[in-house]
């Protein structure tokens, strides 16, 4: 009727790593992808706030130190 | 003329931030005949006599009062003026000046998403002169081939009272009447703008606005706008910061009804960038437009590109076909999400 103890602790041991931590790469990678989720999620208002907020400020660096083209002058010789 | 007035109003971008005159020399000899008042200076084209220490903070009062911060629709205009305006089909303006004071444009306009339609427009440039190439009263009007009409008069009543009158008719009903008064003191602005007054009904708008120049970069102000009709009656108000650099402009309007940031830079003669944010608490969404100017006036050409937040990608190209008094206008805009493209093409002759 209920699962067995040993097959229940194999369940654990295999969601939690042998040593009972996980590793490291892993929890990279569920940081980079819940911040993805994030980024792309459209639908909260806040999110979408901080985002475009983010977005603003790059902008205005970029317009602020990545704007020095002076187009008028001569072209390099080759 | 409303290419001055923009960096009239602004003030120079580029000399916001510009050093005060040297204090003349020492033992500066004044022209003959020539006396200054203690506590007044004089242009540099004159000597003048050096001010002492009492008069010297006066003197430096004098010479840099705080400007005038303009008007307040204009804070964010700089900015706005960098972005490439989006339009659809095929347009032909025609400018034809019957005189100094007269013009008169044809504008047909042949569109694939909405109808195609024809206007009339005239503008009339009175002749009372207020400043370099400003003329006052000046009026203007355009008529489609509706009977829609747009028309607005503007007049400077005094040298410091400014005011204007717009109508707007959807054929043959009035759907929009505002009257505004704008009053330019030393170092602020204030503006009364009524909108669509109705006293037989007990509706309307009114508008004030007020900039003040709080140093000779920063100028702060607020907006109140209060609306009635039979039944209903609320009002909504906004604070604006705006700090000029020597090279940029950073504007900040924030209110009950959300947020409008701005930032417009101006990297050199040829290339102008603007960064802006709007967030709106009523409609719970927020944007941010990434937009550049390329200027090249030895081609006569100008460019516009923008990107934003909302996956739309548009450009404008503007190019003066010289000798030929034509412009020719290419407009592109893209928007990936909704998977639409808009494309416009224009001439302008005159």
């Amino acid at each position: 009727m209920f699962p067995s103890l040993s097959s229940r602790h194999r369940t654990l041991a295999k969601m939690s790593g042998a040593n009972g931590k996980k590793g490291p790469s892993s929890g990279v990678m569920d940081w980079i992808s819940s911040a993805c989720r994030f980024a792309t999620d459209r639908n909260d208002f806040r999110r979408n706030l901080l985002v475009n907020l983010g977005l603003f400020a790059a902008g205005v660096w970029v317009a602020r130190n990545l704007s020095d083209f002076d187009l008028m002058s001569p072209q390099p010789v080759t | 003329m409303l290419d001055t007035n923009c960096s009239r109003r602004m003030g120079s971008v580029l000399a916001a931030s510009s050093p005060n005159p040297p204090p003349p020399a020492p033992g500066t000899a004044a022209a003959p005949g020539l006396t200054v008042p203690p506590g007044f200076g004089m242009p540099p084209v004159s000597p003048v006599i050096p001010p002492t220490g009492a008069t010297s903070g006066q003197q430096q009062e004098a010479e840099n009062p705080l400007p005038n911060p303009g008007a307040f629709d204009e804070c964010h205009r700089k900015c706005k003026e960098v972005f490439p305006m989006q339009m659809e089909g095929v347009r032909m303006v025609v400018n034809k000046g019957i005189s100094n004071h007269f013009q008169v444009n044809h504008t047909v306009l042949l569109s694939t998403s909405g109808d195609s339609s024809y206007r009339f427009g005239s503008t009339y440039v009175g002749s009372k002169q207020t400043g370099p190439a400003e003329f006052f009263p000046v009026m203007v009007g355009d008529m489609d081939n509706s009977g829609s009409l747009n028309a607005q008069i503007i007049h400077q009543i005094s040298s410091r009272i400014r005011s204007k009158l717009a109508f707007q008719t959807q054929q043959h009903k009035f759907v929009n009447w505002q009257g505004d008064a704008e009053f330019r003191g030393e170092d602020f602005t204030a503006t009364i703008t009524f909108g669509n007054p109705d006293v037989l009904v007990g509706s309307g708008i009114v508008v004030t606005h007020y900039l003040q120049s709080i140093t000779p970069a920063l100028a702060l102000g607020g907006e109140l706008v209060y609306h009635r009709r039979p039944g209903e009656e609320g009002s909504v108000m906004s604070l604006v910061g705006r700090y000029t650099g020597s090279n940029y402009i950073a504007t900040l309007t924030l209110g009950s009804a959300g947020a409008h940031a701005s930032y417009y830079h101006k990297a050199n003669d040829q290339l102008q960038l603007g960064v802006e944010f709007e967030a709106s608490s009523r409609m719970q969404d927020t944007s941010v437009s990434f937009g550049y100017q390329l200027d090249v006036p030895k081609a006569n050409l100008q460019f516009k590109g923008s990107v934003d937040s909302n996956w739309i990608v548009g450009a404008t190209l503007e190019k003066k076909l010289l000798p030929l008094p034509l412009s020719l206008v290419l407009c592109s805009f893209l928007n990936h999400r909704k998977n639409k493209f808009q494309c416009g093409f224009g001439v302008t002759i005159g």
